[in-house]
């Protein structure tokens, strides 16, 4: 009998040890009794050291809570936020991607914002509106933005393959057409092979964006009047989808082929040299000073591609919500507001992350030029941005609809038409399936 | 026969002849438990959950109503994700396509790997005994680095600009293909020039495994049987033909349901090397799941392609062993 026992204890104790890892701490704690709060971020060095100054300062003002801060390599981060959610074990507070938040909150896995947190309302007089709707979904907030995502209004440029080309520098743009006419006089070859290219916008995010930023600049929507829907057929969408083409086989800027997402992807082949004029986020600009400290490089503001006002369409940026398994709420709601909307922490985590502020009063603040210089070009673009909106699956429309379709458009694949009319099949699909 | 009977008590108890004695049997039972405990938890219960997944619309991001999250607002939809792969969406499409560069790379992969590695497992197994192990340990070297160092490093020497293998193309005085991993327009013998490259990349890693198992099989042939053959006129094609294939039979076996269960869930070099591009020529069944598990969210569908993958390969190993037993040894 003590025989058998043994594999059945040490069968329960397996069953123990799976069940028990990571257990959210018990509620009920009293004024004044020590919790323990969980943070979860993904890993990104200068965003781990923004957290962690601004939850030092926190621990110090609040002394009966305790933060343990943990991190994830990006895709572990999203695999890991999906089954810890499903087990229950997920954090107090995590620092999310504002264009996931509504398919958690909406999926019911994000807490409300109390309203003596903060409203809406009281949030629109705080933060830039792009960054802040990608947390208020159906009419509920659910977290506070850190950052303003911008790829789209700025590239990064590198002046001594202007002035190697006898190209103006720094450039004085005043259209579009007057950046490309630089931008081929940049572009080299070796045969037929090209190995540097004038403009190089050939990525995932910077096709969709584009797309956006032309349909909006041309006064059209990208939205079909029931708001969820999409309308990608449009002559806008047609005329945008024509110019990204255009860029390619007559200006000849760029070989898609040879330099895209995959090949050549902007933020490796600008730093290498073999790119004059990269169109990518201002975040970029960060990532390049920390890994390439001595090649020179601006990051400077591009004209719209239609018209004169720089319209465009921004994700949401990085910020802070609380899931709804959190045994202490009010405490973790604390967090999230310290985090994001005290003036001195988002200060201290924008200038440590070189990441553009959500916070409007933060960006007529000199001290994160003194640290990103080159932020200077989008605070021009900011007042001219609205939130992507609701497209139901941000990363399906983006990497697995509009990308591919505009990138077959520019390898002469398929025409200009039959890719604005695949992508609005396809996107609109993907609205259906999901509802 | 019953035991002898011994008045005032029951019949003796016969002796077992077989089985173990109860200390033994604790001892198995307790050596067994932990393994069995992790493959039921690791293995069997995941498999359960996946094919459960896969009559579901599931999503982690939604919080549903049943045991586990099932039901609600991740309702039952019975085999709609099944019945969906036949359909013209975009989806479908994209599964069917994943299928097919599946199928290829692992039909293409199996006869390149064996072609490689018989022959020269005959060679390295002819040369003497000092420099065989020399040998053995360079062929075997690429098999245990990390994939995706080996991803990354072919990634580099097939870049259309900077690339080795272009430079070396340049230097022979021809033209390269404009992008060995990026050009759609590039096929070969109706197979994309991608796959083939990733092909290649895959090979180089993968053919040591199988090069030592077939050296250590070519060791165990008895060597009387191949004297004899030449006692009887058997040059060295007939050797190889008609006495050395027939008895690899056995590890051939082994080594084609291997290959084959290795090909047909590849995944790292692809991710590494192509992302599954150019418009989806080199995305394979294992992309297709994560991709729809982890970046999409929708766990049902990715759960159900997973199960189609499990189908095919339970069919093609089965073929395997039908086509390749053995019912002698020696």
């Amino acid at each position: 009998m003590k025989a058998r026992l043994a594999p059945l204890m040490l069968v329960a104790a397996f069953l123990l040890a799976a069940c028990g890892a990571g257990a959210t701490p018990a509620a009920g704690g009293t004024a004044g009794e020590r919790i323990t709060l969980r943070l979860w971020s993904h890993q990104n060095a200068a965003f781990q050291q923004a957290n962690e100054a601004v939850v030092a300062r926190f621990m110090e003002l609040h002394p009966n809570i305790e933060i343990t801060y943990e991190t994830f390599e990006y895709d572990l981060f999203i695999q890991t936020l999906q089954t810890s959610m499903t087990a229950g074990t997920e954090a107090d507070v995590i620092e999310m991607f504002g264009t996931w938040v509504c398919s958690y909150a909406n999926g019911g896995r994000l807490q409300e914002m109390p309203a003596e947190v903060m409203t809406y309302e009281q949030a629109r007089e705080v933060f830039y509106q792009a960054p802040l709707d990608g947390y208020y979904c159906n009419g509920k907030l659910y977290g506070l933005p850190n950052e303003f995502n911008l790829e789209n209004g700025g590239a990064l440029v590198n002046p001594a393959l202007f002035q190697a080309h006898s190209v103006t520098y720094p450039p004085s743009w005043n259209t579009f057409a007057e950046m490309i006419a630089d931008a081929a006089m940049m572009t080299e070859y070796d045969g037929d092979t090209m190995t540097r290219a004038g403009f190089n916008y050939v990525t995932g995010d910077g096709l969709s964006f584009a797309l956006l930023a032309g349909i909006l600049q041309q006064g059209g929507s990208y939205f079909a009047d029931d708001g969820r829907h999409f309308n990608f057929d449009s002559p806008e969408a047609r005329a945008t989808i024509q110019l990204l083409v255009d860029m390619a086989q007559v200006d000849q800027v760029v070989d898609p082929v040879l330099f895209n997402d995959t090949t050549n992807w902007v933020g490796d082949s600008f730093f290498a040299g073999n790119v004059a004029i990269g169109f990518v986020g201002s975040w970029a600009a960060g990532e390049g000073r920390v890994n390439y400290p001595d090649m020179q490089f601006d990051y400077v503001e591009i004209p719209p591609y239609f018209g004169t006002e720089n319209r465009f369409a921004a994700d949401s940026g990085w910020g802070k919500v609380v899931s709804v398994n959190s045994q202490h709420p009010a405490e973790a709601w604390e967090l999230a507001r310290f985090m994001a909307a005290e003036q001195e922490s988002a200060l201290t985590w924008n200038t440590a992350t070189s990441t553009i502020p959500a916070m409007m009063a933060l960006v007529e603040n000199p001290t994160i030029l003194e640290t990103a210089p080159w932020l200077q070009a989008t605070f021009n673009l900011l007042p001219h941005g609205q939130y992507i909106g609701d497209v139901t699956d941000r990363d399906q429309l983006f990497y697995e609809i509009l990308y591919p379709h505009i990138l077959d458009a520019m390898e002469g694949m398929v025409s200009v038409d039959e890719a604005a009319r695949l992508i609005h099949s396809e996107a609109n699909a993907m609205v259906d399936a999901s509802q | 026969m019953a035991g002898i009977a011994i008045a005032g008590q029951g019949p003796a108890k016969r002796p077992k002849e077989k089985g173990l004695r109860a200390g033994q049997r604790s001892f198995v039972l307790g050596s067994l438990t932990p393994i069995m405990a992790y493959m039921l938890f690791f293995s069997l219960l995941p498999i359960v959950w996946a094919i459960a997944l896969g009559f579901f619309d599931y999503s982690p991001t939604r919080a549903g109503s049943g045991f586990l999250g099932l039901g609600g607002a991740n309702p039952f939809i019975g085999l709609a994700n099944y019945r969906a792969m036949l359909d013209q969406t975009q989806p479908a499409t994209e599964f069917r396509l994943a299928v097919g560069n599946t199928l290829v790379f692992a039909f293409l992969v199996l006869p390149l790997n064996l072609a490689i590695t018989l022959p020269l497992a005959v060679l390295v197994e002819s040369v003497h005994e000092r420099i065989k192990g020399l040998f053995r340990g360079i062929y075997f070297l690429p098999t245990i680095s990390s994939a995706v160092a080996v991803a990354l490093m072919w990634g580099y020497i097939y870049h259309p600009q900077q690339g080795l293998l272009n430079t070396a193309i340049h230097l022979v005085g021809l033209n390269p293909p404009r992008a060995w991993l990026s050009d759609p327009t590039a096929i070969v013998f109706g197979v994309p020039l991608a796959m083939i490259a990733v092909i290649i990349a895959y090979l180089w890693q993968d053919f040591g495994y199988n090069l030592v198992i077939f050296i250590a099989a070519l060791q165990g042939i008895p060597r009387e049987i191949r004297d004899s053959a030449r006692v009887d006129g058997a040059n060295a094609w007939h050797e190889f033909w008609r006495i050395t294939l027939p008895l690899l039979k056995p590890t051939l076996l082994f080594v084609c349901v291997l290959t084959m269960l290795s090909s047909l869930q590849v995944f790292v070099i692809f991710d590494v090397m192509t992302r599954g591009g150019p418009a989806d020529q080199t995305t394979p069944l294992v992309m297709s799941i994560y991709r729809n598990a982890f970046r999409y969210g929708n766990m049902g569908w990715a759960a159900a392609i997973s199960m189609v993958l499990f189908l095919i390969v339970m069919a093609i190993t089965a073929i395997q062993f039908r086509l390749l037993r053995t019912d002698w040894e020696y």
